[in-house]
């Protein structure tokens, strides 16, 4: 059964094709396909505009010249010389050696979980169980940060269990206002992104390969280190770089949680801001923004991150 | 292309050109007209307020009754910088009528810039209440003038002290030598901000004698350095418990004991003896403090607007003793005015308690403001660059 075309369109259809010069402009632009075209398009666009003319910004502005209460156009390369000749690298270096760390540690914890999960959790379960661990992300981030001081603190929930179990005479101290305290906070922060990385990592590892490491006699240790990581190295990797990057920008939690002056990299881009230093500012966020991309880089090479994508077969 | 709030304000001005003409009510000025709208402010929560003393109010409607004038209030964060830059080069003045500022010079900065307009002290009945030391010649009459012109109004001003847990220490202090003290070696702490962190330390190292240093407020590159290299040394001793950022942060460690003495605003010390319940003291230092006032400041874009008539009536309720005592009574701000105690002796809603807070917190205030080491706060110092530098290697260390 064939339904007649409106009087309308008979006038652009010959012969079951269309003729283009009698097409309107809104039939070009949203005729056959035209939504779908547009559709198509629209994230190229939005990266465009919210993301590379922006970044592409923050460089240009990183060499201009700073005036009183904005900048002027020109070519210097004074902000970089202050950051690397200045205090502030070596804040971004011991921030970068903090945010390793948190990493390792976040892996540590995170990723057995993921495997557990994938492993002995039934089928229809393993969602439900890995999206217990966006729970978290329900209650604000400054709270959540902020509710660690209770715990860890000089007269904390840790110090005093650990007195009243006859443990210490003495609070702990390091676990609050230190790097330890920063390094605590990152990972009960970022900690998810490692285990849903994890997770979707695992898709790449079927489960017959258990049996088989098994059957060739491979130790767990053997079998985790050798079969397992290797194979599931690209997600392992992009949620490292996602708690990486998050620990070297985040500031809430070296402010909240750090010892006496501790900064990150988002910190010390914050504080030349507030100075209305913002080539200075710019400099340090197109560093950062350079750092992170060399590490995709790297990344890349060493795993292939395309993987990541590839359909599981 | 004119936005849509130029060209509903054209159409008001039209309807109202159009509305006069009818009714041969002629010279209606385009000030008046535009006089209902409310006043669009900038300004920190602390800013206001509640009628019944002791409390912050939940909005604005009780400083609006008060001077008769209605009000938009905008949020503002608690960076000069930041606010400066938006008021110069951003679209501040197209936002707010009224604002206040973040600390001591900004009102030069703004002024220099034009963002800000000249006040005509005529228009504020109780300008004639302001304190003796913004008067012509007085100690603080550069922080409402430019050029020697008025341009701001101040409504709250302070000493900035240490504040000590006395009920574990067991006694009081009276110096900043004891915020540097090796007794409180891991219980200490400053603000997480070079401004007043260096300038407290610089007014203790001069006072005592141990570094030659010309203005506290205002020092070269090497005082900076010699300053920071102080604060650097104690660091890496583990002196420092933490810096504080933030109210909450900087409550947070007096009252949970992280730290038995720490330089604060004074709020913070109000708030962390009453949460802790603890007796958390706000002492009066012998070397001297950083003496700070905040202001209101009339934009320019406020004055082009017709909102000059609204901004001082909202203006003399900051220079009322209505206003003084309550802010003195609710977050222990300095009044800027004459007449508290006389207010508070027969207002309403003053119990013998609050008069006895207010007249034991103006009399301390008294005694840190007659301290000779006392230094102006400058959030623009000639060597800024220097000392956001020293204060990254502060961070560093």
């Amino acid at each position: 059964m064939t339904i007649p075309a409106p009087e309308g369109d008979r006038r652009a259809v010959r012969g079951g094709r269309v003729n283009p010069a009698s097409l309107t402009l809104t039939d070009r632009l949203l005729g056959e396909n035209g939504l779908q075209k547009w559709a198509f398009y629209l994230p190229i666009v939005f990266m465009v505009v919210f993301f590379l003319v922006p970044t592409l910004l923050t460089v240009v502005w990183s060499f201009f010249e700073r005036t009183l209460f904005w900048m002027e156009p020109g070519f210097t390369f004074f902000s970089y010389v202050n950051f690397f000749t200045s205090a502030r690298f070596e804040n971004f270096l011991s921030s970068m050696f903090h945010s390793s760390i948190s990493v390792v540690v976040s892996f540590a914890i995170g990723f057995p979980i993921a495997v557990f999960v994938r492993r002995h959790v039934p089928q229809v379960a393993q969602h439900r169980v890995i999206l217990l661990f966006i729970l978290p992300f329900m209650v604000s981030e400054i709270i959540r940060t902020f509710m660690l001081r209770p715990v860890l603190g000089r007269n904390g929930l840790v110090n005093t269990w650990l007195a009243n179990l006859g443990l210490i005479d003495e609070p702990i101290t390091i676990i609050l206002f230190s790097p330890v305290g920063v390094i605590i906070g990152e990972v009960l922060s970022f900690l998810p992104f490692i285990v849903f990385a994890g997770f979707l990592a695992m898709e790449a590892v079927p489960k017959y390969i258990f049996e088989v490491c098994q059957d060739l006699g491979a130790s767990r240790r053997q079998t985790f280190t050798d079969v397992i990581v290797p194979l599931a190295a690209p997600g392992i990797f992009a949620g490292s770089v996602f708690i990486f990057v998050n620990g070297l920008g985040v500031a809430l939690i070296p402010n909240i949680l750090g010892g006496p002056g501790a900064v990150n990299a988002g910190l010390i881009a914050t504080q030349a801001i507030i100075a209305l230093d913002f080539p200075l500012a710019m400099a340090v966020s197109a560093i950062m923004m350079a750092t992170l991309l060399g590490l995709l880089y790297l990344g890349h090479r060493l795993f292939n991150l395309t993987r990541i994508l590839e359909p599981v077969s | 292309m004119k936005t849509q709030m130029e060209l509903s304000r054209r159409a008001l001005l039209q309807s109202v050109g159009v509305a006069a003409a009818a009714t041969a009510v002629s010279h209606l000025p385009i000030a008046q007209a535009l006089a209902a709208e409310p006043l669009k402010i900038w300004t920190i929560g602390v800013a206001k307020v509640g009628a019944e003393p002791g409390t912050g109010g939940k909005d604005w409607s009780d400083m609006e009754a008060q001077a008769g004038t209605s009000i938009a209030y905008n949020a503002k964060s608690g960076s000069a910088d930041q606010a400066i830059q938006k008021m110069v080069v951003g679209d501040g003045n197209k936002l707010y009528d009224a604002i206040t500022d973040n600390g001591g010079g900004m009102e030069d900065a703004l002024a220099s810039q034009g963002a800000i307009t000249e006040i005509d002290t005529s228009r504020i009945d109780n300008w004639g209440n302001l304190l003796d030391h913004y008067q012509d010649g007085g100690i603080a009459e550069g922080t409402i003038r430019h050029d020697g012109k008025v341009v701001a109004v101040p409504y709250i001003s302070n000493a900035d002290s240490l504040a000590y847990n006395k009920t574990v220490i067991g006694g009081d202090l009276d110096s900043w030598e004891a915020l540097f003290d090796s007794q409180f070696k891991g219980r200490a702490a400053m603000q997480n901000d070079f401004g007043p962190t260096f300038t407290n330390t610089a007014i203790y190292l001069k006072e005592s004698g141990k570094q030659d240093i010309d203005n506290p407020s205002d020092m070269s590159e090497s005082e900076v350095a010699g300053v920071a290299g102080f604060l650097i040394d104690l660091k890496k001793k583990g002196h420092f418990r933490t810096f504080w950022d933030g109210f909450q942060n900087g409550v947070g460690i007096l009252a949970e004991e992280e730290v038995l003495v720490s330089s604060c605003w004074e709020p913070v010390q109000i708030v962390a003896g009453k949460k802790s319940g603890k007796d958390i003291v706000y002492g009066t230092m012998k070397e001297g403090h950083q003496t700070w006032n905040n202001v209101w400041m009339l934009t320019k874009g406020g004055a082009d607007r017709g909102m000059d008539d609204a901004f001082y009536k909202l203006m003399n309720v900051y220079l009322s003793p209505w206003f003084g005592a309550r802010t003195l009574l609710t977050f222990g701000f300095a009044p800027q005015m004459s007449g508290v105690l006389d207010y508070i002796a027969d207002a309403e809603g003053f119990d013998d308690a609050a008069k006895t807070t207010i007249t034991t917190r103006l009399n301390n205030k008294n005694d840190r403001y007659a301290i000779k080491g006392n230094s102006w706060q400058n959030v623009f110092p000639t060597n800024i660059r220097a000392y956001q530098d020293w204060w990254a290697k502060v961070q560093a260390a």
